[in-house]
Parts: structure tokens; C-alpha cells; sequence
């Protein structure tokens, strides 16, 4: 291992870098871009539920049951219908989400005391969606019925119908949300979207940069001269790590000081374990142009072997408790995961090394691993 | 005629040049067919939005029949108990750890004073870093806990001998539609599917074009009998013959076979949305290749432009949820058009006629696409 040669590689591909305008203006822009993008239009809450509802009592009750909805920041009220059959239509097409019916005699049944069944029909096609919808109808429907049950009771009993209230929900629950207090979604997805970045960006730097000298033949002049293998691929990557934690740091400061995510923990950490992550990714990168032939092909794998991973497998819209069978394997099989608890935690929680130091060794063997694949794939003396 | 003939063999010719190059590359050729079908399956098969298995501590102070009664019904599918507490002051640092998301904290004394008759809180302390999960988490925790108590009440409060809840309520009835069970493997292969046919149709024409101007062969091109439309269209459509093969491979063996998506409306109808799909976004790597000199250009810009594409597209963030701005700008997305389109024929049954907005959109998109980057590419060699 020369230091001498490594920097000569190191300054030959910086140049090549710094040389093509376009190019380095794109290194720095596209993350950020990215970063902008995601960090205003991502969001998985489901709000503005466009509803209608089919109202066939008509009555001072109903109405006063439809209106739960229709002032509910959740859902977006789009009308009263009579026709299910022109609601079923604007359902396929997407101009609703949902609809509520409200049956015949609903306040002749609840003023005798009897249950009133109340029919909601969700759009399915995107489940996650359908859940958390029929969650929220769900809950209206409960807080409405145990009102309903509470003035019932309390005419029956002849108590005040706050008494009545609480006779019927013996055991309250206090919910304390640890974290991120008034759960604003910017906050949860912001911190995360530095992985997701960071996940894509470097590992096409560097699979196109090796790849290139490959198909161009410029990687011969490296066969034939003295620069060992380590030395070759150290001098390599080295610059693209560099950019891409240049590109880290960036951000960090959009993700705390454009999107207002709370910075708990320890800057100096949070920077170490960035750099290792960045090794990470770059190292698939490295492993990629290694495996790959062409340029065409270097862009389709990094591709399908990063982006979706880093939607699917990583923890940013997919919780990875929810995931089963091979997919926990993939999640487990790649870095992405790890840098997500070692963002969560020293954004949100406030943890360090203490805590998250598993997360750290795994990714920084992770890191010594594809480097070392890296390094016995690649050879100087190629077969054909 | 003769012209239209000739014109048609110098197509045929240069399709299959483009074919036989995007075959020969065989590391390329294993991972299309792989993105294609296990990517697909996996992502199929394990992963759900939802929330799953959410991993429950409880810290029973009470260790009474009421106590065990109500934690017993945090259970699976939404919760998971992965432990218990000693203290009630571990809480945090599980909570910190990420062992748990959810801790249940229930105070001692629970059952005597609901024996009592009076009000008694348990504590829930909820990991929010994620906001979507902890909210459902603490929904589903509330609705637990206010069903137990009141079936608790209502035998108290002699309104029914089994503590089954009668009386004036409401009984809850939800129909979903397009997919009744709510399978997470119908939306996931399809949205997958989306993604691969989005990367492949973008990357592949962008990069055949961009490796000519690189090597130089375009040259020998320009220097060729074909016009620049000829060029174009024929490496369009060697790419897209690829991608939509694969596709129906997919819809078929994956997505029909694997996942038994019920194809409501005509799969041949969705192939031919996937055609068009590919020659507008193909349009798109198109342009992109006019304005790149090398592949690491082309590279980050497409990735500039998949990215945004394939997660706000509207099968990841909900449309409505989303700010007007991004909602105005995901209009020029060719994705936006092929999710409504490919969601609408294969879970909701929708025809030709329903889908003409989205169709027409696709077709605004490529039409525009072709001729920007036909125009440019004119202008540069021309």
C-alpha cells in the first residue's frame, strides 16, 4: 500500500470529476433536490378523505350523526347522495374514497333503544389506506355510541348525563407519545429521508465511475501500471465518499433547519456513523461496477439493488416489524435498516453510542465486508 | 410504398442491432429477469403497510384477573408482547432501546376500584418516531381498552347479564371494496410492478442513446440511411418489446398465478396500458439523453426524476394528502396516470372508456416527450 499512488489515483479522478461540469453540479444538486421534494410531498397521513354520504332516515338524528363526518378534519365531505349506484361508480373512480349509508328508521331504532347499524363502503385498492380510514369511521362510531348510550342510560337511571358518561368507560387511558409529542409527520420522514438519499446517490457515483473506465478502456492503463488493486479501488471511492458525506452534511442542516426536525443527539456520533453508512452504500457501488461489465447494466442494478430496497426493505414507509418472511430477511440483509435506528435515535430520541452501538459494528462490517468482496472480485488480469 | 417498406426494414434492422445488444449483456439480462419476478414475489409476499405485531411491553402493577383480562386483549394481528416490566420507571428505556413501541402501564389497585365503581386510568406510553404507526397504535390501544370497559360498565350498570353490549348504538358494518380482505400482496406486487416497469423504461433508452454519443457510434448513425426519428423510435421500441414481454410474464406467473389477484378487468387491456406507459416515459429517458454527454450524467438525472416519480406518484403518499404544489406537479408524471389506469383495470374492473382521462394524459405526456427529444436531438446532430 502506497500513499503516494492512492493519492495519485485520488487526484486523477477528482480532476475527471471537477472537469465535467454537468456532473459535479448534479452530485451535489440531486440530493438536495431529492431531499426538497420528498421532504414537502412524502407524507403517508391519510387526511382529506374524499366521502359522501347516503342518508335514507333523513332525520334530526342522522343528521346530527353525519355531521361527526363532515367536521372532521379527516375526511373531505363531498356531498349527500340517494344514489349508491352513482357512489359505487365515483368510487372505481377514485373521485371517492368512501361512503356512509345511513339506514331507514336509524332514529326510530336508537330512540327505542335499539342498536342502529350504520354501513361504511371503502376503496380498497390501497389496503394500508382502507385501514387506517376504516380506523378513523371507527372511532366516530364509537365516541357517537357511547353518547348515544350515556343520555340513554342516564334517562333510564335518572342521572346527569356526565355521571352516565363516566359509569360507562370505567378504565380511561392517558396516551403519552414519546418523541415527537404533537406527532407532525415532517419530523418522523425528514430524518429518514437522509438514509433514503443517501442509500441512492453514492452508489451510482461510484458504480458509474468505475464502470466507466471499463467501457471506455481506460481501466487497461491501470492493468499495466504499478497501482496495486487496494490502492486502485481506495483511490477510487475515496472521492465519492467524500462528496457524498459533503452531501450528508447538507442534509442534515435541510432536514433540522428547513424542516424543523429536533437534533437530540450527538453531532460527532451522528457524523461518524453517517461516514461508515456512506462506506456502506458506496461499497455496493464499488461491489456493482466489480460485477458488471457495462454502464447500462452498472445503472439497472445500482438501481433495482438500491431504490427499492430503500422504499421497501428500510423502515422509511414500511415498519419493519410489519414485514414477514424474506422480506425481514432482505431488511436484515442490508444497511439501510441500521442507519435508520441511528437516525431515529439521535434525531428523535436523543441516544448515542450507548444505545446504538450494535447498529454501528453491524454497518461497519458490513462496510469492511463489500469492500473485501470488492476487492477479491476485482483483478488486473481480466479473462477475456 | 417502396419508401414506407424500406423505411419499415431499416427499423426492423436497427430494432433488432438494439436487441441483440441489450441480449448480449448478460449480467443485465439475469437482473431484469430477476426485478421482474422475484423482486416482484418478495416484495409481494412480505411486505404490508399496515400496522403489524407492534411490540407491546406491559408493566402489570395489578397482577389481577382484570389486569391479565385487558392485557390479553392487546393481541395479535396489531400488537405483539414481547415482554414484561418489573418497573414501571423501565418504560423509557425500552422505549429509548427500540425494543418496544408500545408500553402499557397498568397502576395497581385496577380491579379494586373498578370493582369499586370508579374510574381508573392505565397509562400507554407510544414510540411516535413514526408518526402513521403510532397513532394507529394508540387508536387501536384506546378502542381495546374502551371496549373492556365498557362491557365492563354495561354489566354493572345491569343493562346486560353477559356483559355483551346492547342498547342504543351503533353496529359498525364496513364493506371494503376492489379487495376484500385487504390483501397487502394485491397492492404490493402491482406497485412493484409499476416501479420495475418505471426504472426499466426510463434506464434503458436513455442509456442506449447516451452510449452511442459516449463511444461515438452515433456517428455511424447519423451517417446512416435512418432519419433521427427512425433512431429514436426503433431503440424505443426494441426496449419496450422487452419490457412489456417481462411485464405479461409478471401479470401472469407472479401476480395472477403467485398472488391470485383476481384480474377484474381485461389483462390485455393492461398490457396495452404498459406499452403505452413504456413509450411515454421511454420519451422521458429520451430527453434526458440529449442533455447528457456521458452515463454519469444520464445517471443522475434520471435518478433525479425516478425517484420523485416512484414514491409521489400516488400509490405511496395518498394524492389528497398531499400539498397543492406537489399535487400540480405530479400531473406531469406519467406514473400518476399509469397507477389510476393499472389499479382501475386489474382490481376495479375499468374499461377503455372509464380510463380515456388517463390514456389521454399518457398519450399529452409522450407525445410531448418524443417531440422535445426529437427536436433536441435534431439540433445536436443534425
Amino acid at each position: 500500500m502506497n500513499l503516494y499512488r492512492i493519492q495519485a489515483v485520488i487526484s486523477k479522478e477528482w480532476r475527471e470529476i471537477v472537469r465535467d461540469r454537468l456532473f459535479l453540479t448534479l452530485a451535489f444538486v440531486v440530493p438536495a433536490m431529492l431531499m426538497l421534494l420528498f421532504g414537502y410531498g412524502l407524507s403517508l397521513d391519510v387526511e382529506d378523505i374524499p366521502f359522501a354520504i347516503v342518508d335514507h332516515d333523513n332525520t334530526q338524528l342522522s343528521r346530527d350523526y353525519a355531521s361527526r363526518y363532515t367536521s372532521s378534519r379527516y375526511f373531505d365531505f363531498k356531498g349527500y347522495s340517494q344514489d349508491e349506484s352513482l357512489l359505487s361508480k365515483k368510487l372505481s373512480t377514485n373521485e371517492l374514497r368512501a361512503y356512509i349509508v345511513i339506514p331507514e328508521n336509524f332514529e326510530k331504532n336508537l330512540m327505542a333503544g335499539k342498536p342502529a347499524a350504520v354501513q361504511s363502503i371503502l376503496d380498497g385498492t390501497f389496503p394500508a389506506r382502507a385501514a387506517t380510514s376504516k380506523g378513523y369511521i371507527t372511532a366516530i362510531n364509537t365516541a357517537y355510541s357511547s353518547e348515544l348510550l350515556a343520555s340513554y342510560l342516564s334517562k333510564a337511571k335518572g342521572v346527569s348525563a356526565e355521571i352516565a358518561a363516566e359509569a360507562l368507560a370505567p378504565v380511561s387511558v392517558s396516551v403519552r407519545y414519546l418523541y415527537n409529542q404533537s406527532l407532525l409527520s415532517t419530523w418522523s420522514i425528514a430524518p429518514k429521508l437522509i438514509m433514503v438519499i443517501l442509500m441512492v446517490s453514492p452508489p451510482f457515483l461510484t458504480a458509474l465511475g468505475v464502470v466507466r473506465e471499463k467501457e471506455r478502456g481506460s481501466i487497461y492503463n491501470i492493468y499495466a501500471s504499478t497501482v496495486s488493486r487496494a490502492e486502485f479501488l481506495i483511490g477510487k471511492i475515496t472521492p465519492y465518499v467524500l462528496m457524498s458525506v459533503v452531501n450528508a452534511i447538507i442534509l442534515w442542516v435541510l432536514a433540522t433547519f428547513l424542516f424543523g426536525a429536533p437534533f437530540k443527539g450527538d453531532f460527532l456520533f451522528f457524523l461518524l456513523a453517517t461516514c461508515i453508512y456512506v462506506m456502506c452504500t458506496t461499497g455496493i457501488g464499488l461491489v456493482i461496477s466489480v460485477l458488471v461489465e457495462t454502464q447500462v447494466a452498472a445503472m439497472v442494478v445500482t438501481a433495482i439493488a438500491t431504490v427499492v430496497p430503500a422504499a421497501l426493505y428500510s423502515g422509511v414507509l414500511v415498519p419493519i416489524p410489519s414485514l414477514s418472511g424474506q422480506a425481514q430477511i432482505i431488511a436484515h440483509a442490508l444497511p439501510a435498516m441500521y442507519y435508520t435506528n441511528i437516525l431515529t435515535g439521535t434525531f428523535l430520541k436523543g441516544t448515542g453510542m450507548a444505545d446504538l452501538w450494535q447498529d454501528v459494528l453491524i454497518l461497519t462490517l458490513y462496510a469492511a465486508g463489500l469492500f473485501l468482496v470488492g476487492y477479491s472480485l476485482f483483478s488486473k488480469r481480466p479473462r477475456s | 410504398m417502396t419508401t414506407l417498406r424500406i423505411g419499415m426494414t431499416r427499423m426492423r434492422v436497427m430494432t433488432s442491432k438494439e436487441l441483440m445488444q441489450l441480449l448480449r449483456d448478460t449480467v443485465l439480462i439475469i437482473f431484469t429477469i430477476y426485478a421482474f419476478t422475484f423482486d416482484i414475489y418478495w416484495a409481494g409476499s412480505g411486505v404490508s403497510l399496515s400496522l403489524n405485531n407492534a411490540a407491546l411491553m406491559v408493566f402489570d402493577g395489578d397482577s389481577s384477573y382484570a389486569s391479565r383480562e385487558l392485557t390479553s386483549r392487546f393481541r395479535e394481528p396489531y400488537f405483539r408482547h414481547v415482554g414484561s416490566l418489573s418497573h414501571s420507571r423501565d418504560t423509557n428505556d425500552v422505549l429509548d432501546k427500540g425494543e418496544a413501541m408500545v408500553t402499557l402501564d397498568i397502576p395497581e389497585g385496577f380491579e379494586q376500584s373498578l370493582l369499586r365503581g370508579e374510574q381508573s386510568t392505565v397509562q400507554m406510553q407510544v414510540d411516535s418516531t413514526n408518526t402513521v404507526l403510532g397513532l394507529l397504535a394508540s387508536s387501536y390501544g384506546q378502542q381495546i381498552v374502551g371496549r373492556y370497559g365498557l362491557e365492563v360498565a354495561m354489566k354493572q350498570q345491569g343493562l346486560s347479564a353477559d356483559g355483551g353490549i346492547s342498547g342504543p348504538i351503533l353496529d359498525d358494518r364496513h364493506r371494503v371494496w376492489f379487495n376484500p380482505n385487504q390483501e397487502d400482496s394485491w397492492f404490493m406486487s402491482i406497485a412493484e410492478l409499476l416501479t420495475i416497469i418505471t426504472v426499466f423504461s426510463m434506464m434503458l433508452p436513455a442509456a442506449a442513446m447516451v452510449r452511442e454519443k459516449e463511444r461515438g457510434t452515433i456517428e455511424q448513425l447519423l451517417v446512416s440511411p435512418l432519419s433521427a426519428f427512425q433512431v429514436m423510435f426503433s431503440k424505443v421500441l426494441a426496449m419496450t418489446l422487452v419490457i412489456v414481454l417481462l411485464t405479461s410474464i409478471s401479470l401472469f406467473l407472479v401476480i395472477g398465478g403467485l398472488f391470485g389477484v383476481p384480474f377484474k378487468g381485461s389483462p390485455w387491456l393492461f398490457l396495452g396500458l404498459s406499452t403505452l406507459y413504456v413509450f411515454t416515459t421511454s420519451g422521458l429517458g429520451l430527453v434526458i439523453a440529449t442533455f447528457s454527454r456521458n452515463m454519469a450524467q444520464a445517471g443522475m438525472l434520471i435518478i433525479l426524476l425516478i425517484a420523485p416519480m416512484i414514491f409521489l406518484s400516488g400509490a405511496w403518499t395518498p394524492p389528497e394528502a398531499m400539498p397543492t404544489v406537489m399535487r400540480w406537479l405530479m400531473m406531469v408524471s406519467p406514473l400518476h396516470y399509469f397507477i389510476d389506469a393499472g389499479y382501475g383495470v386489474l382490481l376495479k374492473g375499468a374499461t377503455f372508456t372509464t380510463l380515456a382521462p388517463q390514456i389521454s394524459g399518457m398519450c399529452v405526456l409522450g407525445g410531448l416527450n418524443f417531440a422535445l427529444g426529437l427536436w433536441r436531438f435534431r439540433r445536436q446532430f443534425a
